[in-house]
């Protein structure tokens, strides 16, 4: 029976192996399209399907292949349908890589046991748990959310340096709020600032009011918040405005949009914050992309997760086949630098520069470069809200 | 001065969310209770039920604005709630004749009503996500505000503020004529007397000549209608995302059985019970304490009895020290 | 035997060949990783039913917090296999342990003030007393020593760490951890009416998981606990080892007799691959049928015994058992501890399958309604029938997603490909998941309210 059953896995491996070599070449998107962040993940999804779009339609990968998506749900927070739903991307549908998933503990577990021990790349837009740069991935985990370390230290540099030296802080009780929180205050004491208050806040729930009487009973005119712009994040700007207790505020990727400014108007003229990017107009032009595809880019981890899938579709063009191993051989060469610099709305140009055999260096919508653990640590812009908009005032 | 700021502060951050969000699990409280009274089971798809009334609100809503029709200052859903409360009472109605009423024939015990309401919460919920998506809505239009807190600090030259949002006003006035007519309802008309004779003893009302189904029907309009209100103002004052009405139901539940399970006014005092112990236990005095005391004696923490990562659990608190030392809540409910 | 049995005998046989039918064709149709990944689950799901069932179906107890229960199993799997933090330790532990101390302290004084004060409004008054002036002292120690263990390089530890012992003996502290808390939630909760215990028990479990979240020093929070060993090896290291390689070579020697050179070495690394999966993914289903086995054994010796007759008395007609003076109370309580024991041990094995502890998870969604689901479907009051209720819902649970989407393609697949609401129908597919559970336990519980196996009711 085990001899049978072991054959019976060979061969459907092979079948699967000869199926995705035709015309077609399928692509897994796992996300929470239910659960805790199901309001983010449609978005998302969508982001990172234009960027497979855009190489198929280019007709230049592979020579004329298109990249068809499969989507399955991680759930955000259930590891168990999570593993099974990747299980069935990699064993049965035969994805040859994955683009996801997104929370950090689906993501690890999705890793550890799917990703890394059949050899299937995978790329989270949205993982940012500083304990995922550590994990045991073979060289097959990447992430184009930069771990949560790293930004909470920017942006306390930043708040330091406006001579903002007493702050509350309130954040998404979930691994990236928590996380960011934890290096934030880590880093904003250590430059001698203070931190009156920190208090969680949770996504989805019905009312904030509670914690923004906590958070300004502590006495800070300025409240940092790290959370999601469309979720409990924005709950708490909104009861802070309405009730009058902070009317400056301190953000972090998640909270950057420009759906925040166009609800809150003026009330936030001057508030400002950090999200990943780099000189250049990676981001605009992503949003121009997705405007022109029929849905809003401006939210949280949406260029990321273009960013995440174009550099899929690269890999794959650059080692000349859709093999899973031959994709993680190539992540990091189209995703850093030397080469031809590549934006967001590019890819086409991309996948003809290695169809013949030249370099690239993608930067994308995020400023995209990998250190040797596979994960950005690239630059942050520091943005701030202006005539309507978050502005863009300098790269850190 | 000072004792002007400590009263304008502790209003602006105690009293008045606390009534807003009392107002609102008061009248989904009150739903509940309703049912329990008369079907004589905890309808665990009550939160589910505001969720679709909110929905279609919310879809007829945004047609109105497309058509220009709007209510000037005040926001635009209230046209649209007739709308929602007439989906939302025939889907009740739709799920007792084919779910509930099977299980009042053979009287099959509260556990398996229960049961029951578990499935139809799995289906609402399945629904509203697959009509309008599990993505964060918004639909209020109107003057937002009846006084900014930076107004307030302008007008009166305090150092604290005070906002009144347009929603919590609205809330707290049509909790109060929601509850007035229902009690009105109930005391003065045959029928509602006959469902309050239903209520307390169902087989002398049969006796009496009651058609039981049509009490139901009726028990379930009404709950319709409080769910679709309550979910719709939840959603103006906030705003609209399924997740969050499934996560009220806890809130609702508390205050239902802290009031007393069956008696309406058991559910109205529940709802501001449980609102204002979130608000007060997990509110952090230092600010107040800091007008109130003499100068010197201010305290250096935040004087919060309890973080507010556990705010949600203070229901639940209340809940059990209820059923420890008066299990049949407030009012005596029907519970044993 | 009787006709009858034999036909309940034969249902249940039918049951079972169909629900294997199902994962051998799983097995053939996507792939047997899948349906073994499949298979793993549905043995938990299958314990954790078997834990619900021995109280509702049993005993009649409506519990609702079994996602409380599962969770305190989790935590046990951290508590007992992950390495404890020894600079932690250092920075609060003794803070943490006087914090600990003054909290017996005055759960003893409360005790004491119980029984020697009478009933009254002076006793009321005193145990408030106690209860404020001890929360105070107990803060006093415990805020600095939260702080000190939470500033322990948050980003890796930031907390206690627990024992290092091998993750196996979780699956039992687990249970002891879900049954302990059990034993306090029924001296609460139990004698209350079925609906009204359902609401208690919600809020309980919403309340256990509310510290798991918060209480950093303890279980990360919501950073998670990631990394648990496995008690099973990595496949990772299994696909290195040479002796692993060799024998894979060897059973599939036939098939690569043919190949040569490259295409050898890429078909031998692929069959590697698959078979690392699969050999880990048996041993895990090993243990957890082992577990499975063991309790559902004792559970239905103990249900044939006089105390299992005792109880379903005490079901059927609770005033007349307690009229022969029977203790229904005491024999709820048992049933109680044990069943949340059961679910207990399930979520300590799924935390160990998962290899970390994410509090996030427990969501009363999947972790109690689901479950609960499980038992009505398979047939509550038939062990037989909640361990095939474990397995066949969690089989459509995972399934009905692709279906979802399946059925979706073929709804829209007249309409144009422009059209806003196919686009809209398409994205919303997973959702169907929920309306089909919904669908499912209503249709079972109207026409079928025993479930597919019910309950075999002995005649005198």
């Amino acid at each position: 029976m085990k001899k049978f059953l072991l054959a019976t896995t060979f061969l459907t491996g092979m079948t699967g192996a000869v199926l995705a070599d035709g015309h077609e070449i399928k692509a897994g998107v796992i996300l929470g399209f239910t659960g805790p962040i199901e309001s983010l993940t449609p978005a998302m999804a969508d982001s990172a399907e234009l960027a497979w779009k855009e190489a198929s339609n280019s007709g230049a990968l592979l020579g004329g292949k298109t990249i068809v998506p499969i989507r399955a749900d991680s759930t955000c927070n259930d590891s168990a349908a999570a593993t099974a739903a990747a299980e069935r991307l990699v064993t049965s549908d035969k994805v040859v890589a994955i683009y996801g998933a997104d929370c950090s503990g689906v993501t690890t577990a999705v890793a550890n046991s799917v990703g890394v021990p059949n050899g299937v790349v995978m790329v989270s837009p949205s993982a940012t748990s500083p304990a995922l740069s550590t994990i045991e991935d073979n060289g097959y985990f990447f992430r184009t959310a930069p771990s949560d370390a790293r930004q909470g230290q920017v942006l306390a540099e930043i708040v330091k340096g406006r001579g903002i030296s007493e702050v509350a802080i309130t954040f998404t009780n979930n691994d990236y709020g928590k996380g960011l929180a934890d290096s934030f205050s880590t880093a904003f004491e250590g430059a001698g600032g203070k931190v009156l208050i920190t208090a969680a806040h949770e996504d989805g729930k019905a009312d904030y009011s509670a914690e923004v009487g906590a958070l300004s009973a502590s006495g800070a005119k300025v409240l940092v918040v790290f959370g999601y712009l469309d979720q409990g994040g924005r709950g708490i700007v909104q009861a802070s405005l309405d009730s009058g207790a902070f009317d400056s505020f301190i953000f972090a990727d998640g909270m950057i949009g420009q759906s925040l400014v166009d609800a809150f108007g003026e009330d936030l003229v001057g508030s400002f914050g950090t999200a990943p990017g780099g000189e250049g107009d990676g981001a605009a032009r992503f949003l121009e992309l997705a405007k022109a595809a029929g849905f809003d880019g401006d939210g949280p981890f949406r260029p990321e997760s273009y960013d995440a899938a174009a550099l899929i579709a690269l890999a794959m063009q650059a080692a000349g086949s859709s093999d899973r191993a031959a994709i993680q051989a190539k992540m990091m060469e189209v995703a850093n630098a030397p080469g031809e610099k590549i934006m967001a709305g590019e890819i086409g140009k991309a996948l003809k520069i290695l169809a013949d055999g030249g370099d690239i260096d993608y930067v994308g919508a995020t400023n995209v470069e990998f250190n040797d653990v596979g994960e950005v640590f690239g630059s942050y812009k520091e943005l701030e809200v202006k005539g309507g908009k978050f502005e863009t005032i300098k790269v850190h | 001065m000072d004792l002007l700021n400590a009263i304008v502060l502790f209003s602006n951050f105690v009293v008045l969310p606390g009534l807003a969000y009392g107002s609102q699990l008061a009248l989904g409280a009150l739903g509940v209770t309703l049912v329990f009274g008369i079907l004589r089971f905890a309808n665990f798809a009550h939160g589910d039920m505001m969720a679709f009334g909110t929905m279609v609100t919310i879809l007829v809503t945004w047609w109105l604005q497309s058509a220009g029709i709007g209510l000037g200052v005040l926001p635009t859903a209230l046209l649209a709630l007739p709308f929602g409360i007439a989906f939302a009472a025939l889907f009740a109605l739709a799920t007792d004749r084919l779910v509930y009423r099977y299980y009042r024939k053979v009287r099959a015990s509260p556990g398996v009503f229960v049961m029951a309401s578990i499935g139809v919460m799995f289906i609402m919920n399945g629904i509203v996500r697959l009509v309008i998506g599990p993505e964060d809505q918004r639909f209020g239009d109107g003057e937002r505000f009846i006084i900014r807190a930076r107004e307030f600090r302008e007008i009166t030259g305090l150092d604290e503020g005070l906002a009144i949002r347009t929603s919590q006003a609205l809330t707290i006035v049509l909790a109060i004529i929601l509850v007035a007519a229902l009690f009105w309802f109930l005391q003065k008309t045959k029928t509602g007397t006959s469902m309050r004779a239903f209520s307390d003893n169902a087989n002398l009302a049969l006796l009496s000549g009651i058609d039981p189904e049509r009490v139901v029907r009726i028990t379930w309009l009404i709950a319709a209608a409080l769910a679709t209100i309550a979910g719709a103002l939840y959603g103006l004052d906030k705003s609209f995302k399924p997740f969050t009405y499934f996560q009220l139901l806890l809130p609702i539940f508390a205050a239902a059985i802290v009031g007393g399970i069956g008696q309406p006014v058991g559910a109205i005092v529940g709802g501001y019970i449980v609102a204002f112990s979130e608000v007060t236990i997990t509110y952090a005095y230092k600010k107040l304490l800091a007008y109130l005391l003499p100068e010197g004696l201010e305290p250096d923490g935040l004087m919060q009895f309890l973080s507010t990562d556990y705010k949600f659990a203070v229901s639940f608190i209340i809940l059990v020290i209820v059923l420890l030392v008066r299990p049949t809540g407030i009012f005596r409910g029907k519970v044993i | 035997m009787s006709a009858g049995l034999s036909v309940a005998t034969v249902r249940t046989l039918l049951a079972y060949a169909v629900m294997a039918v199902l994962l051998i064709l799983v097995g053939f149709g996507q792939s047997w990783s899948l349906a073994l990944a499949i298979l793993n689950l549905c043995l938990i799901s299958a314990v954790m039913s078997l834990g619900v069932n021995l109280q509702w179906g049993y005993a009649g107890i409506f519990n609702v917090g079994i996602m409380g229960f599962a969770a305190l199993g989790g935590v046990a799997a951290v508590l007992v296999s992950s390495e404890p933090v020894a600079d932690a330790w250092a920075a609060g532990g003794a803070d943490m342990a006087l914090a600990a101390l003054a909290a017996l302290v005055v759960c003893g004084l409360l005790a004491i003030v119980y029984r020697r004060f009478h009933k009254g409004p002076l006793r009321a008054i005193v145990m408030s007393a106690v209860i404020v002036v001890g929360y105070v002292a107990v803060r006093l120690f415990y805020d600095p020593a939260v702080a000190a263990i939470e500033s322990v390089n948050p980003a890796k530890t930031g907390y206690l760490g627990g024992l290092g012992l091998p993750i196996l003996v979780s699956w039992l502290v687990g249970g002891l951890f879900a049954g302990g808390a059990a034993w306090v939630v029924g001296k609460i909760a139990l004698g209350l009416r079925a609906d009204y215990l359902a609401i208690a028990t919600l809020g309980i479990s919403e309340i256990i998981v509310a510290v798991l979240k918060n209480e950093d020093w303890l279980t990360r929070g919501v950073k998670n606990v990631t990394g648990l060993p496995r008690p099973v090896p990595y496949e990772i290291d299994l696909q290195s080892s040479p002796g692993f390689i060799a024998w894979v070579e060897r059973w599939h020697s036939d098939a690569l007799a043919g190949l040569s050179g490259e295409t050898r070495e890429a078909a031998l690394q692929l069959m590697v691959i698959d078979a690392a999966g699969v050999i880990v993914k048996l041993s895990y289903a090993g243990l957890f049928a082992t577990v499975l086995v063991i309790i559902l054994t004792l559970l239905v010796l103990a249900l044939k015994s006089p105390w299992g007759r005792m109880v379903r008395a005490i079901r059927d007609n609770e005033t007349a058992a307690a009229a022969m003076g029977k203790d229904v109370t005491m024999r709820h309580l048992q049933i109680f501890v044990l069943g949340s024991a059961i679910v207990g041990v399930a979520g300590a094995m799924l935390t160990t399958l998962d290899g970390q502890f994410t509090p996030g998870t427990y969501n009363p969604l999947r972790f109690t309604f689901l479950i609960m689901v499980m038992v009505i479907v398979g047939g509550s009051g038939n062990n037989l029938g909640a361990v095939l209720g474990g397995f066949l819902i969690w089989f459509v649970w995972i399934q009905a997603e692709p279906a979802g989407t399946w059925l979706m393609n073929l709804i829209t697949a007249s309409m144009d490909e422009s059209n806003t609401i196919r686009a809209h129908l398409l994205d919303s597919a997973q959702h169907m998941r929920v309306i089909l559970m919904g669908a499912v336990l209503l249709t079972v519980l109207r026409f079928s309210p025993g479930g597919i196996l019910p309950e075999r009711r002995e005649t005198a």
